[in-house]
C-alpha cells in the first residue's frame, strides 16, 4: 500500500463518515450535532474559496465575507420577490455571488499582496455599509427572513429542510459536488496555470499564461463558491443579514483556510470542522473562547503553516516511505518542498 | 445651517489629527517590517481603554497620557518579539497573525473589562465660542496635543540617532546591517513605537468617543484609508491624508448620512489604490 491509496482510502472513509452523520450522531443522543455539521459543510465553503484564492493562485483575500452576504440576499430576496423555489433561489444566489466576483474582481485582481488583501476588504467594507444603510431592502443588522420552498416535490412527496436529516443530505450533496468541481478545476490545465500564477507570476506570463485573465478567473469561481455557502447559509438560518458581509467573516474564513492548511483541496473543510467543534465544546464553558482561538490561529502560522492538511500529509509519507539513506532523503525532502503541501507555505515566502 | 457645517468640518479636523497619530503608528510599521497590522485599530482601543481605567483610578488624566503610551512601548516590544519576528519570513501571514492577536486582545478587554460601552469625563471641562458655535474646549486641546505629538514625531525621526536608524533600516535594511545597525532590534523598536502611538492616540481620543472593546474595529479602516491614499511608507503623506480624509467625512456628514461619507471615502480610497497604488502624494517625496 502506498500513500496514494492510502489518501483515497482515507476520502473513501470520510465521504462514508459524511453520509452517516445523520444515523450515527443521533444514535449517541446527540441530535444537535447533526445541524453542527450541516453548519460546518455550508462553512468549509466558504473557507474554501479563501483557500482556493491563497493556496492555488497565491491571493490573500480578506474580503469573501462580501460573495458570502450575496449569497445570502440573492436567495432571500428572490424568494420574498418572486416565491421561487428551492434551486432557482440557490442558481440566483451563486450567478449573483460570481456576477458580483466579476464586477468587483476586475479591479481587485490588477493587484497582488498587501494592496490585494486591502482592496478586497474594502471592497466588502463598502458594500457591507450600503446594505447597512440601505434598510428598506436589505433589513440592514436585523436582516430578512423568508420562509424555505420545499425542496422536491413529486406528488406526494414533499421533501423540506424542516427535516434536519433532509437538510444535511441537501447541504451535504452540494457541498460534495463543490469540492469535486474544485478538484477537477485545479487538476486541469487551467489548474495548473493557477499554480504556476502562485510560483512566478513573471515566469508564468513568460510561458504564455494570460496572468490577468486567469486570476480573474479564479478569483469569479472563489466568488461563486463563496456564494453557494452564503446561499446555503440562507437555507440553513432561514434569513439573511448585512452583518455577515462585515470583514470578521472573512477574516474567521481566512483563520480555517490557514488552519485546515491553505494549498490542499480538503483543508478548509477540516479547518471549518475543527474550529466549530472547538467553538461548540468551548464556548458553553469559557465565554471568552475566542482568545484560545487567535492563540491556536498565531501558533498554526508560527509553527505549522500547512495546517492540519499538511500534518496529515506528512504523517502519511512517515508511514510509507522506506527510510531512505543521506542523499535520497534530501531529495525526498525537497520533493515534500515542492508538492502539494508545501506550496502554500512556500509561496507565502516567495511573494515577499 | 452653516454653524452645523463648520462644527463637522471642525470635528473632522480634531479627529483627523488623532487618526494621523494613529495611522502614522501603522505606516512605520508596515514600511519598516512589512507588517499589515490589523490588530492596530485594536491597540487604539487598548489606549482608549487604559485612559479611562488610570483616569479614574488615580484620577489624573495627564497621568495617563503619560503612563499608558509607555505601556504601549513595552506591550509592542513584547508582542513583536513573540509574534511577529518569528512569522516574519512569512509576510503576508502577518496578516493573519495580527488578525489572531486582534481577537485575543478584544476578548481579553471584553473579559477584564466588560462588554458595556461608558463615557469619559473631559479631564477639561467647558466650551469656548468659535465662530457662533459653543465648543467644547478638550476636543481643540485634543487636537493640539496631536499636533504636538506629530510634530514630535518627525522631530524624533529626523533629528535623533535612532530616528535615523529607523528612516535608514527603512530605505535598505542590507545597507543599514552592513553600515553596523542592530536591524533587528530597530526593527523591534520601531513595532513598539507605531504601538505606542496607537495607544496615545486612544488616550488622547478617550474623552471624545465610546470606551468599549469594539472601537478598534471602527478606527481600523480610517487608519488604513488614510495610510493608503497617502501612500503605503509614505509618512507626512498619511498625515495629509488622515486630516483631508477626516474633513471630507465631516462635511459629507453634514448633508447626508455618515455610513453614505465613509462608503465615499472608501470608494475614493480605491480609485486612488487601483489608479495610484504609491499614494495620492507619491512623486511629491519620493
Amino acid at each position: 500500500m502506498t500513500a496514494a491509496y492510502a489518501r483515497a482510502l482515507a476520502i473513501a472513509v470520510l465521504i462514508v463518515a459524511l453520509l452517516a452523520v445523520p444515523f450515527v450522531l443521533p444514535a449517541f443522543g446527540a441530535t444537535f450535532w447533526v445541524s453542527i455539521a450541516t453548519e460546518i459543510l455550508i462553512w468549509s465553503l466558504l473557507a474554501a474559496s479563501v483557500n482556493l484564492l491563497l493556496g492555488y493562485v497565491g491571493l490573500l483575500s480578506f474580503g469573501q465575507a462580501l460573495y458570502f452576504g450575496i449569497g445570502m440576499y440573492g436567495v432571500a430576496l428572490s424568494i420574498n420577490a418572486w416565491n421561487v423555489g428551492f434551486w432557482p433561489a440557490l442558481a440566483i444566489g451563486i450567478v449573483a455571488a460570481s456576477v458580483m466576483a466579476l464586477l468587483t474582481g476586475v479591479f481587485a485582481v490588477r493587484l497582488t499582496w498587501h494592496y490585494f488583501a486591502i482592496i478586497t476588504v474594502v471592497f466588502s467594507l463598502i458594500f457591507y455599509f450600503a446594505a447597512m444603510s440601505m434598510k428598506g431592502v436589505t433589513g440592514g443588522d436585523d436582516g430578512v427572513s423568508f420562509s424555505p420552498p420545499p425542496v422536491l416535490k413529486l406528488g406526494e412527496l414533499e421533501l423540506t429542510l424542516v427535516d434536519a436529516t433532509t437538510q444535511y443530505y441537501v447541504v451535504l450533496g452540494v457541498v460534495l459536488a463543490c469540492y469535486v468541481l474544485t478538484a477537477l478545476i485545479v487538476n486541469s490545465p487551467l489548474g495548473l496555470a493557477f499554480k504556476a500564477i502562485r510560483e512566478n507570476d513573471r515566469r508564468a506570463a513568460l510561458i504564455g499564461i494570460n496572468v490577468y485573465r486567469t486570476r480573474l478567473i479564479a478569483f469569479v469561481i472563489a466568488g461563486a463558491l463563496a456564494g453557494t455557502s452564503g446561499a446555503l447559509f440562507a437555507f440553513f438560518g432561514r434569513y439573511a443579514s448585512a452583518s455577515y458581509m462585515f470583514y470578521h467573516v472573512s477574516g474567521e474564513a481566512v483563520v480555517w483556510a490557514i488552519v485546515g492548511g491553505a494549498g490542499s483541496l480538503l483543508g478548509p473543510l477540516f479547518g471549518a470542522g475543527a474550529l466549530i467543534v472547538f467553538r461548540e465544546l468551548v464556548s458553553t464553558l469559557w465565554e471568552h473562547y475566542l482568545i484560545a482561538v487567535g492563540a491556536i490561529t498565531i501558533c498554526v502560522v508560527m509553527f505549522a503553516p500547512r495546517g492540519l492538511a499538511g500534518a496529515w500529509n506528512d504523517a502519511l509519507r512517515l508511514a510509507f516511505t522506506r527510510i531512505p539513506d543521506e542523499p535520497a532523503r534530501r531529495d525526498a525532502f525537497d520533493r515534500r518542498n515542492a508538492s502539494e503541501g508545501g506550496e502554500a507555505a512556500a509561496i507565502i515566502e516567495e511573494k515577499r | 445651517m452653516n454653524e452645523l457645517v463648520f462644527a463637522l468640518a471642525v470635528n473632522g479636523l480634531v479627529w483627523g489629527l488623532i487618526i494621523a497619530l494613529i495611522a502614522l503608528g501603522l505606516s512605520i510599521i508596515f514600511g519598516l517590517l512589512d507588517v499589515i497590522n490589523v490588530a492596530h485599530g485594536d491597540f487604539f482601543m487598548l489606549g482608549t481603554v487604559g485612559g479611562l481605567v488610570v483616569a479614574t483610578s488615580t484620577g489624573s488624566f495627564w497621568l495617563a497620557l503619560a503612563v499608558v503610551p509607555l505601556i504601549g512601548l513595552v506591550l509592542g516590544a513584547v508582542i513583536e518579539r513573540m509574534v511577529i519576528r518569528p512569522t516574519l519570513r512569512q509576510a503576508s501571514l502577518t496578516i493573519v497573525t495580527t488578525f489572531g492577536l486582534s481577537m485575543i486582545i478584544q476578548e481579553m478587554v471584553r473579559a477584564i473589562y466588560g462588554p458595556q460601552p461608558r463615557r469619559m469625563a473631559a479631564p477639561i471641562e467647558g466650551t469656548v465660542p468659535l465662530f457662533g458655535i459653543d465648543y467644547e474646549v478638550y476636543r481643540i486641546c485634543a487636537a493640539v496635543f496631536a499636533a504636538l505629538f506629530l510634530v514630535a514625531f518627525f522631530l524624533f525621526l529626523n533629528r535623533t540617532k535612532l530616528g535615523t536608524w529607523i528612516r535608514a533600516v527603512r530605505h535598505d535594511p542590507e545597507t543599514a546591517t552592513t553600515l553596523g545597525i542592530p536591524v533587528a532590534q530597530v526593527s523591534g523598536f520601531t513595532f513598539a513605537l507605531g504601538t505606542a502611538m496607537a495607544l496615545l492616540g486612544g488616550v488622547i481620543a478617550a474623552p471624545i468617543t465610546t470606551v468599549e472593546f469594539r472601537t478598534g474595529v471602527d478606527v481600523l479602516p480610517f487608519c488604513f484609508m488614510a495610510v493608503i491614499i497617502g501612500g503605503l511608507g509614505n509618512l507626512q503623506g498619511t498625515v495629509a491624508a488622515a486630516i483631508m480624509l477626516a474633513v471630507l467625512e465631516g462635511l459629507v456628514t453634514s448633508v447626508t448620512e455618515p455610513t453614505i461619507a465613509r462608503i465615499v471615502s472608501l470608494a475614493f480610497m480605491s480609485v486612488v489604490l487601483l489608479v495610484r497604488p504609491h499614494g495620492l502624494f507619491a512623486g511629491a517625496t519620493r
